[in-house]
């Protein structure tokens, strides 16, 4: 009967926390270095943390009842890590048969499963922008995502209240499709031309729904609904931010004089390779820029890149992130931050920003992470060594207070779902050359595969 | 206001910053002789010198050690504050055989076949790629570069990253590789049950030991008439008498044990295992066998979904420990200049600063077959040097001069000329360009 | 000569094919096989009414198709073939909720000349909601029997095809001269699942969320446009017949459920968040992973069916092979278990958050069923629910409960009685009734079980795959077909493909057949890099129904070849 009982208990618990909103903790990290992004380096300083918000930041700030210490003693803490290029947590990536898809949400396809999301939160990591591949000119909208890892529902991963963002692409990636299947766009020209056709559409699709909302008469017949257009009209009315897979200079001017064009404002370039050779012009837009630290030489369109690229950037007044587009950068973005020191001096505040503070900006996210402050999310990473040494180690990472990765604590095996019919050695080498970069080298060789025209 | 402070920032720090070549002025290497002064000199094999001198004379180092005369003709260098290390050697690289990734023209580390032993990768090196500069300006003077493909793809080499001809650049060692028949599942998206996995590594191992059985009684007969033209088996004789080494590529634990049984079985003096991504696993195995590795990437992600998150991290540390030799390899292309940190996060997680250093001089060359001339600081070994501004590990630290085979080679690359290009760029833009109409709220 | 002769027995063949459709018209039974009377009375036993509600001693009898009484105090009707119930055990036939029984495959539309992926055809697409399981019915499939044999009286069966491939009706598991005779209730769900098209639009689950919504938004008001011209033309602009949008009609006004095959737990919440986001009717089916999702079902009112299907149990280490473990390896075998527990417990956990469940039996190979009944129940599921699951529940989710579920007066005579308590390991199903007609089996002795090889091996002189097949698989770029030809050598397989393309010929690799899977692996070249095709698959005399796998790219892809004629 009591075991009845107990079982009874767990499943209404669980049942209950299926439905509840996601969790959140309180704890007090005491004594640590804050590097807080904003306001400077703090030694010696607790940082108090109720209901999954930083409550204080001070010096010998007590526990409240039931709330637990961790000892940050010779430690540093730093905003968790927001990767804001990132195609893990995600079951399927492109959906490349179209060069406009506009409709399609990453939202949809969010794997809560990846084992890759603890490696990430093992790399301070709290926050990714889980981007559509970049197939197509216009991709599908992304989202933004907290690692809450170790749930079976896709919808707790997702950060709550973000500004909606989707993906555009130019360049080599985008045209390989047409390329193969002798469609446009074919050529860089191409895209920039469907790009215009594209918000032209959109702009009559606007015009048309506002006639028939206009329209008093009750037998009025509705014009045909277009998700992709309803997705456009949003990019037009700066309801949705645009970031775009972008690598060389010439392309990165087109999509800003487009978008000067059709007024369209919130616009952060990807990968951007070689953003450094148009950064007065980025920074006149006012256009933000999200880059790898050294990633180059993969393809010809970044031949001619520079690990000083961020540095330019940074120099020249533009918004600046690093990101990984990896399962395995990921995992050391401080790090890649860190090269930005050796790749032109960029200071610690400065070279933290870069995967703290500017990717939250670029993700209209920077009022709730980013920094240590009052207010903000407890989304926050614990270091043994400065976070911009090569022997830095993360040890404790938190989302809304709650922690998601402890070292001293860690269990190798954290696969959430186990299938088992599989082998338990059933193993993957790691090739760099087979990481995603969103998936490009897929998309190429797959169209190629079956095509007769070889 | 902003505005201009960042212009004045920028204006402060081009002459700061500014590496490369002036606008009109190319740079050359230069040989001569050439004194290293008040530097911290980390020798590897000797302990470290603080305040130093290193004398580099005709491409040897002729003299190091605290008390050394400086000889008048030499140019002197002061490396008050500074650091020298011997030069940084990647163990598996595609240095100089590939230059852009997607563009199939461009590689020529991979030959059609699977049996192509025959295959030098020297030959293919291309002196002049973008690579090289943007390599060596980091501290990475040598790599051992290897072909791949098929079970026996071809000879590597290892080369130094200056030269204008691949014997300038060749560093004196070649080694044949061998990718061991693998029961690890292969591709991301490969499924296979274990049956049929295992047959499949039967087959192939098959095959590997037929060549081998030729390459023995080529061995044998080599001397006597009726011996035909065999390039591929012919490649493999000098492993069969010792004379060179053979690389063999297996990193799943039971491929890594199985290679131990099959180097046993065969007799082969001279091998190395490379990869070994789950050497952790078989540590005290590969200890025993006496066999030294190479080891990485380093900054990869674990063979299984399973294994504790920093598996590959942790991996060179654990082999070391267990008392296993070994270098280190980024296994990569362009991105070889990340090998100091490749090194660091293995000395991290467990590893050791001493060790990982190493790993990536002494180790590597002794296991590459060329640490009679470099991988150490020492007297009469070649100069391949470079002075940094403190450890090489650490992200922020810059290399400042640079020395390969006793050449002072200029500090620019590809990179660093857009660098001083662009930081401030002529013209900058037009302000308030009608093309962006959109100005910044 | 042997051509001559394959010829003669062929025109013998068409012969008799002839004279038996005459039968059809004016002929007498002389197979024999005919009933006598359709009123029968199955006396003297265990009778399971509903889940839970037993009769002992009880009389049934059927008449006219129907169950005309029930009880312990029936009178048998004189014409009544009596059967005599002593140690049987009768309960409703099962109730299958979700598979393609009875349909045929059509053939693939081969990708029509200069393709346009951003906007293929519909039918390329997968978009045919306007077709029908009735399109596809085919009273000679063999499926329908085999899922008759283990108990099932009802399907729930739905057309074959990608996005969207048509409406599923509940179709009766009898042997009928015409299709519309198996048909007990027609289009009650529109059927759909994440199956992209090949190298079109949608090509994955992205692109199907996406056109979901478009086409369901579309149809909400396209429905208002028909209504208002239906009520008044005038003025009106006349709206375009499209027969997508119409078939999406009765889901909008919630007539007609949707039923989605989800097997995976991501797959389940895509299901429902696309029915939160719209509001449409949702039955889910195929369902694998389920066990956390109890109180999401309740909340959202889905219906559900569980797969019958079940993971193969891991196999537990012994002896030597136990010693040789790492503790790591021990570790990760025994968190196989605990999941290989929660797929089998899954009906169990369901259960007890009181989610009222069906079984689908899409995936399970229908000689399995029992067995996995009997392993879900181990695992905690009670016999009434899983009674319940096979009967009542799913009556009440297809909304049949009226017409079939239980042995009641008044239900369809969809029976079956077996020789012992079902839910019993050595139980065997003697008889199946269905629409009132009667189909008996054979009891087996116990040690049946391994008869299955047998013509297998005898016919293992003449190797199965020796020999020339024709294949067909889809790809991105459209149908591939060719010839793939095994030879023997030894022990060993050789073989090789020769694509209708002209791509040159590729040697296979790794050819294993055992168990009657044959596996292969061969390469073919893209662009200058070599890529790894693995197939694997069954063979079923001289078909082999395979899936082929690109190891580079998440793509597989059905094949299927036909071993040429001798």
């Amino acid at each position: 009967m009591k075991k009845n009982i107990l079982i009874l208990t767990l499943i209404l618990f669980t049942g209950f926390v299926a439905k509840a909103q996601v969790k959140k903790g309180d704890v007090l990290i005491k004594n640590g270095t804050v590097l807080t992004i904003t306001k400077g380096t703090l030694d010696n300083t607790d940082v108090l943390i109720k209901d999954g918000k930083i409550s204080r930041i001070g010096k010998n700030l007590k526990a409240p009842n039931g709330v637990q210490e961790v000892d940050a003693t010779g430690k540093f803490i730093m905003p968790g890590i927001i990767d804001a290029h990132s195609h893990i947590a995600l079951s399927s990536v492109n959906e490349g048969t179209s060069q406009v898809t506009a409709e399609v949400n990453m939202g949809d396809v969010i794997d809560p499963f990846d084992v890759s999301i603890y490696r990430a939160l093992a790399g301070g990591v709290t926050s990714t922008h889980a981007l559509h591949g970049s197939a197509n000119v216009i991709g599908g909208e992304s989202e933004t995502l907290k690692l809450r890892y170790g749930t079976s529902n896709p919808e707790e991963l997702k950060f709550e209240d973000a500004p909606r963002t989707i993906k555009f692409a130019l360049g080599e990636n985008p045209t390989r499709g047409g390329r193969s299947r002798g469609i446009q766009p074919s050529s860089r020209m191409g895209v920039e031309a469907m790009l215009r056709n594209s918000f032209n559409d959109a702009i009559a699709y606007r015009s048309t729904w506002a006639a028939y909302k206009a329209d008093k008469n009750p037998r009025k017949v509705a014009p045909e609904y277009d998700l992709r257009m309803e997705t456009l009209v949003d990019i037009l009315d700066g309801k949705v931010l645009v970031h775009c897979h972008s690598y060389r200079a010439d392309e990165i001017y087109m999509l800003l004089k487009v978008f000067t064009d059709f007024g369209i404002k919130k616009l952060t370039f990807q990968h951007a390779n070689e953003a450094y050779k148009v950064a007065s012009e980025l920074a006149e837009f006012g256009a933000s820029a999200s880059v790898f630290a050294d990633w180059w030489a993969y393809k010809l369109e970044v031949y001619w890149s520079t690990a000083y690229n961020a540095t330019i950037l940074t120099r020249n007044g533009v918004l600046t992130s690093i990101n990984s587009d990896s399962g395995e950068l990921i995992r050391h973005l401080f790090h890649e931050a860190a090269k930005t020191q050796k790749y032109g001096d960029l200071s610690d505040d400065e070279a933290l920003s870069l995967i703290t503070l500017n990717p939250a900006k670029q993700l209209g996210i920077d009022n709730r992470v980013g920094s240590i402050e009052v207010g903000k999310d407890a989304d926050i990473a614990i270091f043994e060594g400065h976070p911009l040494s090569v022997y830095a180690i993360p040890v404790m990472t938190f989302v809304d207070g709650v922690k998601y990765f402890d070292r001293a604590n860690d269990i190798a095996d954290q696969r959430i779902y186990v299938n088992p019919e599989e082998s338990v050695e059933n193993i993957t080498i790691f090739n760099r050359l087979d990481e995603d970069r969103c998936m490009e080298e897929g998309v190429v060789s797959f169209e190629a595969l079956f095509s007769n025209k070889k | 206001m902003k505005r201009i402070f960042q212009i004045l920032i920028i204006a402060l720090m081009v002459p700061l910053l500014s590496f490369g070549q002036e606008d009109d002025q190319v740079m050359k290497a230069r040989a001569g002789k050439f004194a290293l002064t008040n530097a911290k000199i980390y020798t590897v094999t000797n302990g470290i010198i603080e305040n130093g001198t290193l004398i580099i004379n005709n491409g040897i180092i002729e003299a190091v050690g605290a008390n050394v005369r400086i000889p008048d003709d030499a140019e002197v260098i002061d490396c008050k504050g500074k650091e020298i290390y011997p030069g940084m050697i990647d163990s598996g690289t595609k240095v100089g055989l590939s230059e852009i990734g997607s563009i199939d023209v461009s590689q020529d580390f991979s030959e059609s076949g699977a049996l192509t032993p025959q295959m030098q990768a020297l030959t293919a090196v291309n002196p002049n790629s973008a690579v090289i500069p943007v390599t060596r300006v980091s501290g990475v003077t040598t790599v051992w570069t290897t072909p791949s493909g098929g079970f026996l793809p071809g000879t590597a080499a290892a080369i130094n990253l200056f030269g204008y001809t691949p014997d300038q650049m060749f560093a004196g060692a070649k080694g044949i590789i061998m990718n061991f028949p693998s029961t690890a599942g292969g591709g991301r998206f490969r499924r296979r049950s274990p049956e049929e996995q295992a047959k499949a590594t039967e087959r192939a191992l098959k095959q590997v030991n037929d060549a081998w059985d030729k390459a023995e009684l080529y061995a044998k007969i080599e001397n006597s008439d009726d011996v035909r033209n065999y390039p591929e088996i012919e490649a493999l004789v000098p492993v069969v008498k010792g004379e060179m080494k053979l690389f063999i590529e297996a990193n799943a634990a039971k491929d890594i044990l199985a290679v131990i049984d099959w180097v046993k079985s065969r007799g082969y003096k001279d091998v190395v295992i490379t990869g070994v991504s789950e050497g952790w696993r078989v540590a005290d195995e590969i200890a025993k066998s006496k066999l030294p590795v190479i080891a990485g990437p380093i900054q990869a992600i674990p063979t299984r979904g399973s294994d504790k998150y920093d598996a590959a991290y942790a991996n060179p540390g654990i082999m070391s420990a267990a008392g296993v030799k070994v270098a280190l390899r980024t296994g990569d292309t362009e991105n070889v200049r990340n090998l100091p940190y490749h090194a660091g996060f293995a000395a991290s997680y467990g590893m050791g600063r001493e060790e990982a250093l190493k790993a990536i001089t002494i180790n590597a060359a002794e296991i590459l077959g060329v640490s009679n001339s470099i991988g150490s600081i020492e007297v009469g070994k070649k100069a391949n040097v470079f002075i940094s501004t403190g450890d090489p590990f650490e992200t922020a630290t810059k290399i400042t001069d640079l020395f390969i085979d006793g050449y002072k080679v200029p500090m620019t690359s590809q990179q660093i000329r857009l660098f001083d290009e662009f930081l401030d760029r002529t013209p900058g833009v037009k302000k308030n360009d009608p093309a962006l109409k959109i100005i910044k709220k | 000569m042997k051509l001559l002769l394959t010829k003669t027995i062929r025109a013998v063949f068409l012969m008799l094919l002839t004279v038996s459709t005459i039968g059809l018209n004016a002929q007498s039974d002389p197979s024999g096989e005919s009933a006598v009377t359709r009123t029968f009375a199955i006396t003297n036993a265990t009778v399971i009414q509903a889940p839970g509600k037993e009769l002992k001693g009880a009389t049934v009898v059927i008449k006219n198709g129907l169950i005309q009484a029930v009880g312990t105090n029936v009178t048998v009707p004189k014409n009544a073939q009596v059967i005599d119930g002593k140690d049987m055990f009768v309960y409703a036939a099962f109730i299958d909720g979700l598979s393609n029984t009875g349909a045929k495959r059509p053939e693939n539309m081969p990708r029509p000349n200069n393709l346009f992926s951003p906007d293929p055809p519909n039918d390329y697409a997968g978009i045919t909601p306007e077709h029908s399981l009735l399109d596809q019915l085919d009273i000679e499939s063999n499926t329908i029997a085999s899922l008759r044999k283990e108990g099932f009286g009802v399907s729930h069966s739905v057309p074959f095809g990608r996005m969207l491939p048509g409406s599923g009706s509940i179709i009766l598991l009898g042997d009928k001269k015409h299709a519309d005779e198996l048909v007990l209730s027609k289009d009650i769900s529109m059927f759909t699942q994440f199956a992209g098209a090949p190298g079109a639009y949608p090509g994955n689950v992205l692109g199907i969320m996406a056109k979901w919504r478009n086409l369901y938004r579309n149809a909400e008001n396209n429905k208002k446009h028909y209504d208002s011209y239906a009520q008044n033309p005038s003025g009106i602009e006349r709206p375009e017949r499209d027969r997508v949008t119409e078939a999406f009609f009765p889901v909008v006004t919630k007539q007609q459920s949707v039923m989605f095959d989800v097997s995976s737990v991501l797959e389940v919440q895509r299901a429902i968040r696309l029915q939160k986001d719209l509001g449409f009717k949702l039955m889910v089916g195929n369902v694998k992973q389920a066990w956390d999702l109890g109180q999401m079902f309740k909340d959202n009112g889905t219906g559900v069916f569980l797969s019958l299907d079940l993971p193969d149990a891991p196999k537990e280490a012994k002896g030597k092979d136990l010693d040789e473990m790492t503790e790591e390896t021990k570790r990760l075998e025994a968190r196989k278990v605990d999941f290989y527990k929660k797929y089998v417990g899954q009906a169990a956990s369901l259960a007890t958050s009181g989610v009222k469940f069906g079984f689908s039996s899409l995936d399970v190979t229908s000689t399995k069923v029992k067995a996995n009944l009997l392993t879900m129940i181990e695992n905690g599921l009670s016999e009434t629910d899983a009674l319940a699951a096979l009967t009542t529940n799913a009556a009440g989710i297809l909304g049949i409960d009226k017409i079939t579920g239980t042995v009641e007066t008044g239900k369809i005579a969809n029976i079956m009685v077996s020789n012992a308590p079902y839910f019993t390991k050595d139980s065997q199903i003697k008889f199946m009734f269905v629409d009132g007609d009667k189909y008996d089996f054979e009891i087996k002795e116990k040690s049946a079980a391994g008869n299955g090889n047998r013509a297998g091996s005898a016919a293992a002189g003449n190797d199965p795959i020796v020999g020339t097949w024709s294949y067909n698989f889809e790809t991105p770029q459209g149908a591939s077909t060719g010839k793939m030809t095994f030879a023997k050598d030894g022990g060993t397989y050789t073989g090789s493909m020769t694509s209708n393309d002209g791509a040159p010929d590729a040697n296979m690799q790794e050819i294993v057949f055992a168990n009657g899977t044959l596996s292969f692996i061969f390469m073919i070249d893209a662009g200058g890099q070599s890529v790894e095709l693995v197939v694997s698959g069954t063979v079923t005399g001289n078909q082999y129904d395979a899936e082929v796998t690109v190891s580079a790219f998440n793509f597989s892809t059905p094949m299927s070849a036909t071993k040429d004629g001798q």
